[in-house]
């Protein structure tokens, strides 16, 4: 009894989902019927007089290909749990000017209303997925809508052939009726492999989206180099340079002096040596950050090594690689984990952490637990941010668990060649 | 006392040179290449010998693994390793193998030549010196040796000046305390770490190792 209860239950939400896939699938040569269907009416009249209907079929078609795609992405979501990317290209920013103009990526405009419209105009004309989602309300039909109209058509059948009297008829009913319960429950199906099959954003679509990423990345590191280079030159012009500077002129002072005044120029010295020691650790600093020289010396595992071991937490390394990676990665993969050990100092406040450096199949795995307060996350422009971007240039990975009340679970990922 | 001076640079390895005959010892070879470095050391056996870190041909860690393995053939062979960054880590390969006779200290100790001489002369005795600094990221590292745990704070700062390596007397004049004091200190917290008065051991290195491992 439970078995004919699930059964019809299936039968009757197939037969609406059915009814719901046929209806979105022809609904764009629903449209053609009727512009057809105009025509013909209107072939007496005038033969050019079929031509408005077609115009607007046309129209028609270009205007709701793109939400047919999205009602048959959703439905496929709902039913199935099959999510499909839809890979439209994002606009991007609009931004005034210092002329007053806008603009929009592409072109400037004298509002900013005109810009969205020229850019949404422009963009929806160079998406690919536009000649995708055509395709798509052209294919649908064809496979999706005829098979989820079986049940239907069934239905109308048994409805039209009972209406009548004769045994044909009948018999023609009882057949739709059998068809439509029968196919209820599967018919609707079809929709998953069709919209796994056609709906997908295309190799040339995810090559775009490649494009733009990599665009993006581009401009990020670019920037990021130049700010890097700027505070180099900084410190070193307001730093050892003028630390030298000042070396120079006590040591000239103190050849003056040594006749004449030999104490003053003795301290004079001492004080030149003493300027030398700071511009040494000023420097010693600076080469720090720019690439720590145990890194170099030494490798990632050594370096990070160091680097628990000047942490003012109880860190513990697992280490089972002995890897040399290329020097870029290993540098974004070692300032990843001192942006976290300061993380877990500063505002974890943890007091134990363990990371743990391993190589799989892809590429490098570096894991970083605290037992800190957790509730850390990605704000743009904070430093979770930076480091994804860092090793977004390496097409490099960052998960963070971060619950709040702790503890941290870090994981970065960076795909590299063995070596 | 015979030295062997190994550093890449040129003016370094002269000024050193220099800096170290004026001291009235005697340098009896230079090398510029981790490889020279290891040769010169193993051959010539000097009473001390300075070593660069990085050298060629890497220009990585070239010149402390000839160290190493320098005192891995002969036990204790006196070195004194200089470099422009130190690191806890290095110093600890240093002082694993607990024989004494060795030194890590920043290039600009130069600049105050009685003092690097004076390290120099103690590293030679089988002593060790530790370049404050890395003495002082010791004592900003969280964690340490449970046995540290349980020093007095006035054996905490006799123990990380042993660690730089200085005499009992020297302690004692930094400390503005008696040398008997000293010896005291020194004695319990010998205890404390479970270092036995052993003459075949060095215990002040034992002790400055109890302070590096920290794992």
């Amino acid at each position: 009894m439970r078995q004919v209860l699930s059964w019809v239950r299936r039968a009757c939400v197939g037969f609406v989902r059915a009814c719901a896939v046929a209806a979105v699938a022809l609904l764009v040569p629903a449209v053609w019927a009727a512009a057809v269907a105009l025509w013909i009416w209107w072939w007496d009249a005038h033969l050019w007089s079929g031509i408005g209907p077609l115009i607007w079929a046309c129209v028609g078609t270009l205007a709701l290909a793109r939400p047919v795609c999205r009602m048959f992405r959703a439905l496929v979501a709902r039913w199935t749990g099959t999510v499909i990317p839809a890979g439209y290209r994002q606009p991007g920013p609009v931004v005034r000017m210092s002329t007053g103009y806008w603009w929009n990526g592409y072109s400037y405009e004298r509002t900013r209303r005109d810009a969205l419209m020229d850019q949404k105009l422009r963009m929806w004309w160079r998406d690919p997925a536009v000649w995708r989602d055509l395709r798509f309300t052209a294919i649908a039909p064809l496979t999706a809508g005829v098979v989820a109209s079986v049940p239907p058509a069934g239905v109308v059948a048994a409805v039209l052939g009972f209406s009548q009297p004769g045994l044909p008829a009948r018999l023609v009913g009882a057949l739709g009726l059998v068809v439509a319960v029968a196919g209820a429950p599967y018919a609707w199906r079809i929709a998953e492999p069709v919209a796994v099959r056609f709906l997908r954003p295309s190799s040339t679509m995810a090559l775009a989206d490649r494009v733009d990423e990599l665009t993006a990345q581009r401009a990020d590191t670019t920037v990021a180099q130049a700010a890097e280079i700027r505070r180099i030159e900084r410190d070193l012009h307001d730093g050892a340079q003028a630390r030298l500077v000042a070396l120079g002129l006590s040591l000239a002072t103190a050849e003056k002096l040594m006749e004449t005044d030999p104490d003053q120029a003795r301290a004079l010295m001492r004080q030149a040596r003493d300027g030398a020691a700071t511009s040494l650790a000023e420097l010693r600093e600076l080469v720090r950050g720019i690439t720590p020289p145990v890194l170099n010396e030494r490798g990632l595992v050594d370096a990070v090594r160091a680097l628990a071991l000047d942490s003012p937490l109880d860190v513990t390394v697992d280490d089972g690689v002995q890897l040399r990676l290329d020097p870029p990665i290993e540098s974004a993969v070692y300032f990843g984990v001192a942006e976290l050990l300061t993380n877990a100092a500063k505002h974890a406040h943890a007091s134990t952490v363990r990371i743990s450096l391993a190589r799989d199949d892809t590429g490098l795995v570096v894991d970083v637990e605290d037992d800190g307060r957790g509730g850390a996350d990605v704000r743009a422009g904070g430093g979770l941010d930076g480091l994804r971007r860092r090793l977004a240039v390496f097409d490099g990975t960052v998960e963070i668990t971060s619950p709040s009340g702790g503890p941290t679970h870090v994981r970065m990922m960076v795909p590299c060649a063995s070596s | 006392m015979r030295v062997v001076v190994a550093e890449d640079l040129y003016l370094l390895r002269d000024g050193m040179v220099r800096l170290i005959e004026a001291f009235g010892h005697e340098v009896v070879g230079t090398a510029a290449t981790g490889p020279e470095t290891l040769d010169a050391l193993l051959t010539l056996r000097p009473d001390v010998s300075v070593v660069d870190v990085r050298m060629p041909p890497t220009q990585s860690d070239e010149g402390l693994r000839a160290a190493l393995a320098a005192r891995r053939e002969v036990r204790g062979l006196p070195v004194l390793v200089l470099s422009q960054h130190v690191e806890q880590l290095y110093a600890r390969e240093l002082l694993a193998d607990g024989a004494g006779g060795i030194g890590y200290f920043l290039k600009e100790s130069v600049f105050d030549a009685d003092q690097f001489v004076d390290a120099l002369e103690r590293v030679a005795g089988g002593g060790t010196a530790m370049d404050p600094a890395v003495i002082a990221k010791l004592l900003s590292s969280g964690s340490s040796n449970r046995g540290l745990e349980r020093l007095t704070e006035r054996e905490h700062s006799v123990l990380s000046l042993m660690a730089e390596g200085l005499s009992n007397q020297a302690i004692a004049q930094r400390l503005f305390l008696s040398e008997s004091a000293i010896s005291k200190y020194t004695t319990s917290l010998f205890g404390k770490l479970g270092i036995t008065d052993d003459d075949n051991t060095n215990r002040r290195v034992l002790a400055v190792l109890a302070y590096l491992n920290k794992t």
